[in-house]
């Protein structure tokens, strides 16, 4: 459960806000897609959800029960984090210097789920994201599509409420891309998550539950 | 959170494993140096604390002269029998007598056999089952296991005791059982030796036992309270104090070398740490935005520090521990030094202390590792994430808050200088010293900048220039490449100086004290009277024969005594003898006049021109202070006072050191004058050349274990340099892919990156040679006196100090040519389509 109102961002070198009063709300469960020019300000938008951007103006709050991550303090955004939030970049940004499995159970470390359970929630998600067998092989050797399926079983093996994905594929090919978003949004929905992903592809946007177009004005 | 800190830190060793060794191994060397130092020393003073107990036992008190030619009357000993609290009073009288024709004189203890038994047990004899024995009454003496193995005799034999110009024989009546396995002694009854020796009536020491339910403290006021001037009350505590002052200075220079390979250490984690924080910055910011907490990014780079101290400081320990066994074995309990007598002492390691250099060794590599931690936490995710590290460029716009760190140091430095010692000990210099070396590091980026934009304004070709802007903008990696040059150079620098100050200084002063072309000395006791008689006749093959004579007084119980030397100089002219640091003062005629050594104006606050009662001859004396001289040679004080003042006093002048002008073309003659009398007592006679070369020679090997130490701190900023280079390369990967992309080709980045790596060494050991004259100044002027009391002028060797730093260029030139082959190794097409 999302839900974000009277947000307000501008950067401080910036000549123009990049949005002034921006309000919307996503249901527990549901997929969104952000849509949006390059520069319109959707990075910052997620930026400031997930708590590592803090808006002028305006509340996020996040989860049942409610809690507003702008009003907290960077310690306790980064526990919101680790607890609820799940992120996906365009980059990857899996760790080169720990085996896929140990990069999987990070959140599961932050999140302080019991040391028992790691094995077992680390293979599943290995599994449903199509690389059984891949937990002690190291990063370099895996490919773009490979990798971001890591990425993607790191952001949902803690069980978080909320996905943020910024163009999840925008680095892979077509092919590789529709494959990893058909994956994501499944594994999405098998945990009940709420999403908010933002994309470029007209294909990725029609197979959410809805869009959300950041235009200079506002959001449409 | 343990998991993935452990995983981290493994990682990070993984990728890191050279530099990572080599800090743990600099923190290990440190810790040693210093632990090891510890460790001898405290087994030093167990030894001495031992062997006190053996010679002297347990005693509540022990009443002396202060004089080492004084005494304390036999009727003292009557008055302290009968004192109802006194359970036993042992007299003692010892003395020095060669045996036979070994040149080193041995300790001869005469003891009351009753009272002994009470109170010194371990000085008790054992007579030998021989039949023809003759026992300690009879004028039968004993010596100890280890000098029975040094003669190579045993009970029944008889030995030639000399003394000056006499000799006694006496025969080995049995030995000492409870000596221990270094004490060299004779063991005789004191009316014996009262009769061979003297003193007559008075014997050298009481030793006291109180009654049990006696307020000893109280006693000892009370009757220290009635004792005459010339005799002083001392109690064990102050034995150890003055064995503990003995080495005190000594283990300074040990310590200074412990804090170099510490700081060393340090920086050495901090160029580590720094570069990889720099390295990993993408991955910390992935970290964080997972939800690892602010404080983890903090204490992550704080743990990882303390993983290269905390195995680098146990490592440190143990070597420490070889170390000193080692060392002790090797050469003996004072390094050489010659402060303590004896064979190996025990190393006896404790827990408090092993903690204490653990702890020190865990604070050095922390030390290091806080500022990298700190531009860890300070690093804004989202831009690290997608742009990895920023150094936050320290634009020039502030340069004004740039000189306030440095200058706010160096006022605090300052401060510090002014500070007195420690326990003896010059911490506060020590402190002064880190300070310099951090106002150096702070210093480099406004030096670092300024000597970067001024070379990008040279016309120079394009990929040079842009590699060099840069460097001038993001300044972050040259200055950690720099600091380490400052901190190596530095201090390698200012040992340099002070060693070479130190011994231009005891060159000219060698020139200052041995005016004679040659010494004859006699080792403790006086020379033989028909020498001096020799030498006031008018056919010896000498000029000029000066004579002296060694003492020690007491001053001050806790502290090693002051030395005494009576010499012929004349009261008029002393400067032609002695080298005075100061204005000299005319003495008043009725007054007798001494001049004092530097060291004894500083530790005991005499000054010239002060008339003061010094405890001489059994009684306190009023003398008049005629001027401060230079001594290296005695660093606990000495006096000097002329033959005729000492005579004058009621002295008597008993010379046992010579200084001789053979006749011009007589030296030869003069050599096989002295041969005779030489051999016949055990005398030593040295050309003031061969004294002078011995002396320096000396010199120079205490001081080779600070060479070796500077060597590998080179090595350890050189390695650093090039550390530091790898990793700036490593960093700017994305930009080197550009430029190689717009055309450069290797040759021109390699090129581009040496250039960079001149440079840095350039800054680097400009900044280090600054720091390193200012550190030899604070050395030279500060942390000597303050430790030795000895004062010199600062000697700056440019030649040498120019030819390190010339050949640290070199090294570092081949280091960045290094660094700039992995460069042009790098995958740059892969770098640039992994980059977005
Ligand atoms: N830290 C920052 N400081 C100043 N301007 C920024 C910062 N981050 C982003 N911007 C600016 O904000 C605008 C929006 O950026 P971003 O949110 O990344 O857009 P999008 O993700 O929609 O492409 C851009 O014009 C960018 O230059
Ligand atoms: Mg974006």
């Amino acid at each position: 459960m999302l839900r974000v109102s009277g947000l307000a961002r501008r950067h401080r070198e910036a000549s123009r806000a990049l949005f002034t009063d921006l309000g919307f709300a996503i249901a527990a469960g549901e997929i969104v897609a952000l849509v949006g020019e390059s520069g319109i300000g959707k990075s910052t938008l997620l930026n400031c959800i997930a708590g590592l951007d803090t808006p002028d103006r305006g509340s996020i709050e996040i989860g049942a029960p409610a809690v507003d991550i702008v009003r907290l303090g960077e310690a306790a955004r980064a526990a919101l984090r680790a607890r609820n939030i799940g992120f996906v970049f365009q980059a990857f940004h899996v760790l080169p210097t720990l085996t896929v499995a140990q990069n999987i159970g990070v959140p599961l470390l932050l999140a302080g789920v019991p040391p028992a359970e790691h094995a077992s929630r680390t293979q599943t998600l290995l599994t449903r994201v199509g690389l059984p067998g891949f937990g002690d092989r190291w990063p370099a050797s895996l490919s773009g599509g490979e990798l971001q399926r890591v990425a993607i079983a790191r952001a949902l093996v803690h069980r978080p409420g909320l996905i943020l994905a910024d163009e999840p594929t925008g680095n892979l090919d077509p092919r590789t891309a529709s494959q990893v978003l058909a994956l994501l949004l499944e594994r999405v929905r098998d945990q009940q998550a709420s999403a908010l992903i933002v994309t470029h592809s007209q294909h990725v946007a029609e197979s959410c539950d809805r869009i959300l177009t950041l235009t200079p004005q506002g959001l449409q | 959170m343990r998991i993935l800190v452990s995983w981290l830190i493994r990682a990070q060793f993984r990728s890191r494993r050279t530099a990572t060794l080599l800090s743990m191994l600099a923190i290990a060397l440190g810790v040693a140096l210093g632990y090891s130092i510890h460790l001898i020393n405290e087994a030093a003073l167990a030894d001495f604390s031992r062997a006190m107990k053996t010679v002297q036992g347990e005693p509540d008190a022990v009443i002396a002269a202060r004089d080492s030619a004084g005494s304390v009357p036999l009727q003292r000993l009557d008055e302290i029998s009968r004192d109802p609290e006194v359970l036993v009073a042992a007299p003692v009288i010892e003395t020095r007598v060669r045996i036979g024709s070994l040149r080193t004189p041995f300790r001869l203890i005469g003891i009351d056999v009753f009272s002994a038994a009470a109170m010194m047990p371990g000085l008790l004899p054992r007579e030998s089952e021989r039949p023809d024995r003759v026992g300690i009454l009879d004028g039968g003496i004993h010596a100890s296991p280890a000098l029975l193995a040094e003669l190579g005799v045993q009970a029944g034999a008889s030995l030639t005791l000399l003394r000056g110009d006499r000799r006694w024989s006496a025969t080995i009546a049995g030995d000492v059982p409870a000596a221990g396995p270094d004490d060299l002694l004779l063991v005789a009854d004191i009316a014996w030796v009262q009769e061979h020796f003297g003193p007559p009536d008075a014997v050298s020491e009481i030793r006291v036992r109180l009654a049990p339910d006696t307020d000893a403290a109280g006693w000892r006021t009370r009757v220290a309270a009635l004792l005459p001037p010339g005799l002083l009350l001392r109690v064990a505590a102050d034995d150890s104090e003055r064995a503990s002052n003995l080495s005190r200075a000594y283990r300074v220079n040990l310590n200074v070398l412990a804090l170099v390979a510490l700081l060393t250490g340090a920086f050495l984690v901090f160029a580590t740490q720094l570069t990889a924080v720099a390295q990993r910055s993408t991955e910390f910011a992935l970290l964080g935005v997972l939800g690892l907490p602010p404080r983890m990014r903090l204490l992550q780079v704080l743990l990882e520090g303390l993983a290269i101290g905390l195995p680098g400081a146990l490592l440190g320990l143990g070597l420490g521990y070889a170390l000193a066994l080692a060392f002790t074995q090797l050469l003996g309990a004072d390094l050489g030094g010659g402060y303590f007598s004896g064979s190996a002492p025990v190393i006896v390691p404790q827990v408090a202390p092993a903690c204490g250099f653990l702890l020190l060794g865990c604070a050095a590599s922390l030390a290091g590792a806080a500022y990298p931690a700190y531009l860890n936490l300070r690093q804004p995710l989202v831009e690290a994430l997608s742009n990895g590290f920023s150094a936050r460029p320290q634009v020039v716009r502030n340069r004004r808050r740039q000189l306030v760190l440095p200058l706010s140091l160096s006022l605090l430095a300052g401060a510090l200088l002014q500070l007195p010692a420690l326990f003896g000990l010059p911490l506060a210099a020590y402190a002064a010293i880190a300070l310099v070396l951090l106002i150096g590091i702070a210093g480099a980026p406004l030096v670092t900048q300024q000597v970067f934009r001024w070379v990008a304004d040279w016309q120079l070709p394009a990929p040079q220039r842009i590699a060099l802007q840069n460097v001038a903008q993001a300044p972050l990696m040259a200055q950690v490449a720099a600091a380490g040059l400052i901190v190596s150079f530095a201090l390698t620098a200012s040992m340099v100086i002070m060693v070479s100050s130190f011994r231009v200084a005891v060159d000219h002063w060698l020139d200052h004290v041995l005016p004679a072309p040659l010494y004859v000395r006699s080792k403790a006791s006086p020379l033989p009277q028909d020498l001096l008689t020799a030498l006031d006749g008018a056919d010896t093959p000498f000029v000029r024969v000066e004579r002296s004579a060694h003492g020690a007084l007491t001053l001050d119980p806790q502290r090693p005594p002051v030395a005494l030397l009576v010499r012929e100089i004349e009261r008029s002219n002393p400067a032609a003898r002695l080298p005075f640091s100061g204005a000299l003062i005319a003495p008043p005629a009725d007054l007798p006049v001494v001049w004092i050594s530097e060291a004894t104006h500083e530790i005991y606050r005499m000054a010239p021109g002060q008339t003061l009662r010094l405890p001489l001859l059994g009684r306190e004396v009023e003398v008049f202070v005629g001027g401060v001289w230079r001594d290296y040679a005695r660093q606990f004080g000495a006096l000097v006072i002329s033959r005729d003042d000492y005579q004058r006093l009621g002295g008597d002048f008993r010379p046992s050191d010579l200084a001789l002008w053979p006749r011009p073309g007589q030296e030869a003659a003069a050599g096989e004058w002295l041969a005779p009398h030489a051999l016949a007592h055990g005398l030593e006679v040295a050309e003031s050349a061969a004294i002078r070369q011995l002396s320096l020679s000396i010199f120079d090997k205490s001081f080779a274990v600070t060479y070796a130490l500077e060597a590998a701190a080179m090595l350890i900023g050189v390695f650093g340099l090039a550390v530091t280079l790898t990793a700036s390369v490593w960093l700017r990967a994305r930009e080197l892919a550009t430029l190689a992309a717009l055309g450069f080709d290797r040759r021109m980045l390699r090129r581009a990156l040496m250039l960079e790596g001149a440079l840095i060494a350039i800054v680097g050991l400009l900044i280090g040679l600054v720091c390193g004259i200012a550190i030899g100044a604070v050395l030279t002027h500060v942390v000597n006196p303050q430790a030795f009391h000895w004062r010199m002028p600062l000697t700056v060797p440019w030649l040498t100090l120019l030819a390190g730093a010339a050949a640290t260029l070199l090294a570092a030139v081949f280091a960045s040519q290094q660094a700039a082959r992995q460069a042009t190794r790098l995958p740059l097409a892969q770098v640039l389509a992994s980059s977005q």
